[in-house]
């Protein structure tokens, strides 16, 4: 540990843009005394020459403390100087307040630094029990409060910092909690098999465990074996929802839900003596004069009470069953722990929670992800961007684990959870983007390995993931000026546009173009992508069809355009619309307003086709119109989303935008988009392996069921009076029935499609063919997404009402 | 002791240096004025934080050819956008390479602050700041040509923003002519 140039700068580097911000800070505290970690670094920059006064104690340990473990220093150095100087400042009473304060905030904001800060408490303890005993109060007091609000998240990290005190304890310590949380689990699982807050007890006691063992306690192998074997039953049992949250559900390797994986793990590890190699061990002491270990003989503490209450607070998220997810699991050199390694989940549950507690600053979660080495044991992993075909030689007997591939597969199973992250998913872009600026050499490889195997086993990926995949993939590109190397697909482009992989080249590539322009992307691909790019990409606005006089009802189209460009009377463009419709009864067209409509909207296309504002005012002239449309006819209604579409069918993406609007003026219904898109026009199957297709029907669903949580929400409000909560809830019985309708229609035009493809296989060919078995895949890969989609509606929604219920009783 | 406890890594969804300047210093123009004109104003109206619920962001440093899409495109992903202006030359009215967005909610402007801000859009390193709200006018720019400001006296080329800075340039064409003319 220690030779990489990058570590000097080591977890300050995103510091320095806290310059700028620096006097308004000192201004808001009134003093130098807050938790910047760059005070210094501030000064330093400012004043070259020699600091003419010592820094107070206090600023001196709040820096210490902030970059432990992040510098060249040995960190058991640190950890020993940060001790005594607290130790012999003790008695201000500001600075005693501070440091433990700053002590358990690093607890819940920077997890990979538990086992340094824990340390510090811990080697205080020879000399000075007091500060044991104040930390273990504050501790306590935190892991009640946390419980409390069901931050789960917190409540781990609070019981892993008294995890790694497990030694200052009389008796069993942490396991007293331990022992507690299990038997809630249990009762929570007894009452409900499709529960979810026992499986989150289970983990936490599962991640706790290998702490205190790691931990300067002797003695408690016995205690950890015993719970172990309880906790079995729970954490092997699959879960109901598992095999709605899988992320490659057509892989034909076995599904490896995180919770069972770890209790696995740690059987193993339990058989080995508890090795638990990758923790880092830095509480140990010299021996001291008389040959005895200093801790051992130290104080001892009671632990402090955290009673867990009878019923739970199952926190503000619904809980599912998580699914492990590695990008780096098939390859000829190990650059990531396996999945039967302890070390697997201990590196993953505290990237994950590093990743997810900062998102307010993705430079610091780069930065993170970067030092990871830093904060695990010294063999855990190989020299940083070692690249990939020589680990092997480097490493000799040593680990070959890569830091960058770990930190990155963590990313990844943020981006690719189901169903859905804690965050937006851009923020675990921007953190991919982040570290790749910052460690371009080491993380580009790994990245390029990552692209490689999802789009190897796209066959097998759940298809929103795949659509996720998509998404990231092209808004990385268009960080690092589109770069890639396309030729390694080349011969992928003569596969059918059906095909899971040309799919995606397609759809990452029209993604690209809305984030660039076409001919800019045209020019980072190689020749046999080029056909893949229309020309008609590259026009500044789609033709106007009915300029070309063998359109039907060319000449209305023209009149209508040029009426609505003048802001004519409405009664002259309802002559107009008229006339085209007398004219199609005339040729025997069923519905009339159809053409009507056709033109009337392709105009309004036509004339805002300059940008979205210019369509919108253009829409917003139009609205009455357009709105009286779908009621008279909802065929005529699908017309208007025809139109748009088949206007700006060179660049779906425009036309989804502008169905997207015109749902929010509700000159759509979301049925009617839906209806469009699965059963008019789904053209046998094959629209549902497009993009944008995906895209307006996942909008339109997340519309209507965001709507749906956003009464549960406001009825959920404090202090709303009676009537009002009694309305909401109407609201919500009403909304929920059109959701569930809606869901409904999606499930059975997929069926419908799913069979149709079957049927037209049976009639047309006696053998199957690849383009047809690749036809019938679709339906199936969109249901399983929207049955998962309604299913979560259904949990997220039934908690609600529950809770609600429950505050009745 | 500060009373709020500060986190222990910086955040990226505060409002800009240039925008607290600017707060401070209204603040003090309105103090100025005010203690000419109306002692009896109240401090409550100052404190009161102009951003505490604002859904919309001040996007600079785009390129004067991003279009409406591609600002769309990007942002949409911090949450469905409700308004979208581009701010444009004063005089030309085309686009002079800044936008407000408004969001529907507080929430999707901060994380557009902290996923979006200072990534890139058009292959340019934009710039996101929390805004009060847009209000008719502001679409233009205030620079005396008519685009920004910063686009006057900029003496770097920017091919996405026009060239050198129109004050720059009108100086160099200047020296051109002058040249060409024996001085």
């Amino acid at each position: 540990m220690g030779d990489y140039e990058n570590r000097g700068r080591g977890g300050r580097g995103y510091n320095n843009r806290k310059r700028r911000y620096r006097g308004e800070l000192r201004k808001e505290t009134g003093g130098p005394i807050s938790g910047l970690i760059s005070q210094d670094d501030d000064d330093y920059d400012r004043r070259p020459q020699r600091r003419r006064y010592e820094e107070p104690p206090v600023v001196k340990i709040r820096k210490q403390l902030l970059s432990i473990a992040e510098s060249l220093k040995k960190p058991e150095d640190e950890i020993r100087s940060i001790s005594q100087a607290l130790i012999e400042n003790y008695d201000d009473e500001e600075l005693r307040n501070n440091v433990l304060d700053l002590i358990l905030q690093l607890t819940v904001e920077q997890p990979f630094k538990i086992p340094f800060v824990a340390a510090v408490i811990l080697v205080s303890n020879p000399q000075k029990p007091e500060i044991a005993k104040e930390a273990l109060v504050r501790a306590a007091s935190d892991a009640r409060k946390y419980l409390e609000d069901g931050s789960w998240r917190q409540f781990k990290l609070s019981l892993r910092f008294l995890g790694c005190l497990q030694g200052l304890f009389e008796g069993d310590g942490v396991f007293t909690v331990l022992e507690e949380l299990f038997s809630r689990a249990i009762d929570l699982q007894t009452a409900s098999s499709d529960d979810g807050l026992g499986l989150e007890l289970v983990k936490i006691i599962l991640l706790t465990i290998p702490y205190i063992l790691s931990s300067s306690a002797l003695g408690f192998e016995q205690q950890a074996a015993s719970l172990l074997e309880k906790t079995d039953i729970i954490a092997s049992t699959p879960h109901a929802l598992e095999a709605l949250v899988d992320p490659y559900p057509e892989a034909e390797r076995p599904r490896e839900p995180v919770l069972s994986l770890l209790q696995k793990q740690l059987q193993t590890e339990a058989g080995r003596d508890w090795e638990l190699a990758c923790i880092p061990r830095v509480w140990k002491l010299p021996l001291g004069e008389d040959g005895q270990d200093p801790l051992a003989t130290a104080t001892k503490h009671a632990f402090p009470e955290i009673p867990i209450p009878k019923s739970v607070n199952p926190g503000p998220k619904s809980l599912f069953p998580e699914v492990f997810f590695s990008a780096y699991a098939d390859q000829e050199v190990e650059t990531v722990p396996p999945s039967t390694e302890i070390a697997s989940s201990l590196l993953r549950d505290a990237l994950i929670d590093t990743i997810n507690i900062l998102d307010f600053n993705r430079n610091a979660t780069a930065r993170f992800l970067i030092d990871i080495d830093c904060y695990f044991s010294t063999d855990t992993f190989i020299k940083r961007a070692t690249p990939f075909d020589r680990l092997k030689e480097v490493a000799g007997d040593k680990s070959t684990w890569k830091p960058e591939d770990v930190a990155v597969d963590a990313v990844f199973s943020q981006l690719f959870q189901l169903p859905t992250p804690e965050h937006k998913l851009v923020y675990y872009h921007s953190v991919l983007t982040e570290a790749c600026k910052i460690a371009p050499a080491a993380i580009a490889p790994s990245l390029g390995r990552a692209i490689r195997f999802l789009y190897r086993n796209l066959d097998s990926m759940d298809m929103e993931l795949s659509f996720r995949f998509m998404d990231w993939f092209s808004h990385h590109l268009s960080n690092f000026g589109f770069t890639w190397k396309w030729t390694e697909w080349s011969d992928d482009v003569e596969l059918p546009d059906i095909h899971p992989k040309k799919a995606f080249i397609i759809g990452a590539l029209e993604k690209e173009i809305r984030l660039s322009f076409a001919q800019r992307i045209r020019g980072t691909l190689p020749e046999p992508y080029q056909p893949l790019i229309a020309e008609a990409k590259e026009k500044d606005a789609p033709d106007f069809k009915y300029s070309f006089d063998e359109t039907p009802f060319a000449l209305e189209g023209k009149e209508i355009i040029s009426l609505l460009r003048k802001k004519a009377p409405e009664v002259e463009i309802q002559g107009v619309l008229n006339l085209i419709q007398e004219k199609a009864m005339g040729v025997g067209i069923a519905d009339p307003l159809i053409p009507s409509t056709d033109a009337y909207v392709t105009s309004i296309c036509a004339i805002g086709s300059k940008s979205l504002s210019h369509v919108l005012s253009c829409i917003e002239r139009c609205k009455e119109r357009l709105l009286a449309i779908g009621p008279q006819s909802e065929t005529a209604r699908r017309q208007i989303i025809s139109s748009a579409m088949d206007y700006w069918k060179d660049q779906p993406g425009v036309g989804v935008n502008i169905i997207d609007k015109l749902l929010n003026y509700t000159i759509l219904t979301p049925m009617s988009v839906i209806e469009w898109a699965l059963i008019d026009h789904n053209d046998q199957g094959r629209n549902l392996a497009k993009s944008h297709i995906y895209e307006m029907v996942s909008t339109t669903v997340f519309k209507v069921t965001n709507r749906v949580r956003q009464i549960v929400a406001a009825r959920d409000q404090e202090g709303l009076p009676d009537d009002q909560v009694n309305m909401l809830n109407e609201t919500l019985v009403r909304e929920r029935e059109e959701q569930k309708i809606m869901f409904k229609v999606i499930e059975d035009s997929l069926i419908n499609c799913a069979h149709g493809t079957k049927d037209e296989i049976m009639e047309n060919s006696n053998s199957v063919s690849v383009d047809e078995r690749l036809l019938r895949k679709w339906p199936e890969r969109w249901l399983k997404v929207f049955r998962r989609k309604f299913a979560v509606e259904e949990a997220v929604i039934g908690d609600a009402v529950r809770v609600q219920v429950k505050a009745e009783d | 002791m500060p009373t709020a406890t500060r986190s222990t890594v910086d955040r990226l969804d505060q409002p800009s240096a240039y925008f607290l300047g600017r707060q401070s210093r209204k603040r003090k123009n309105d103090r100025d004025r005010d203690d000419r004109e109306d002692k009896e104003r109240t401090p409550e109206a100052v404190s009161e934080d102009p951003l505490k619920d604002a859904a919309t962001l001040y996007v600079g440093n785009l390129s004067f050819y991003t279009t409406e899409e591609q600002i769309h495109e990007l942002f949409a992903k911090c949450g469905e956008i409700k308004r979208l202006v581009m701010g444009l030359d004063r005089y030309n009215k085309t686009p002079c390479g800044f936008c407000f967005v408004e969001y529907y909610t507080h929430q999707d402007a901060l994380d557009c602050m902290k996923y979006i801000g200072g990534t890139k859009l058009d292959e340019r390193i934009i710039r996101t700041d929390l805004d009060p709200g847009f209000q008719e006018g502001r679409q233009y720019g205030r620079g005396k040509s008519g685009g920004q400001v910063r686009d006057e006296y900029r003496d770097e080329y920017d091919p996405g923003r026009g060239g050198f800075g129109r004050a720059v340039a009108e100086e160099r064409a200047k020296e051109e002519r002058e040249y060409g003319s024996g001085k």
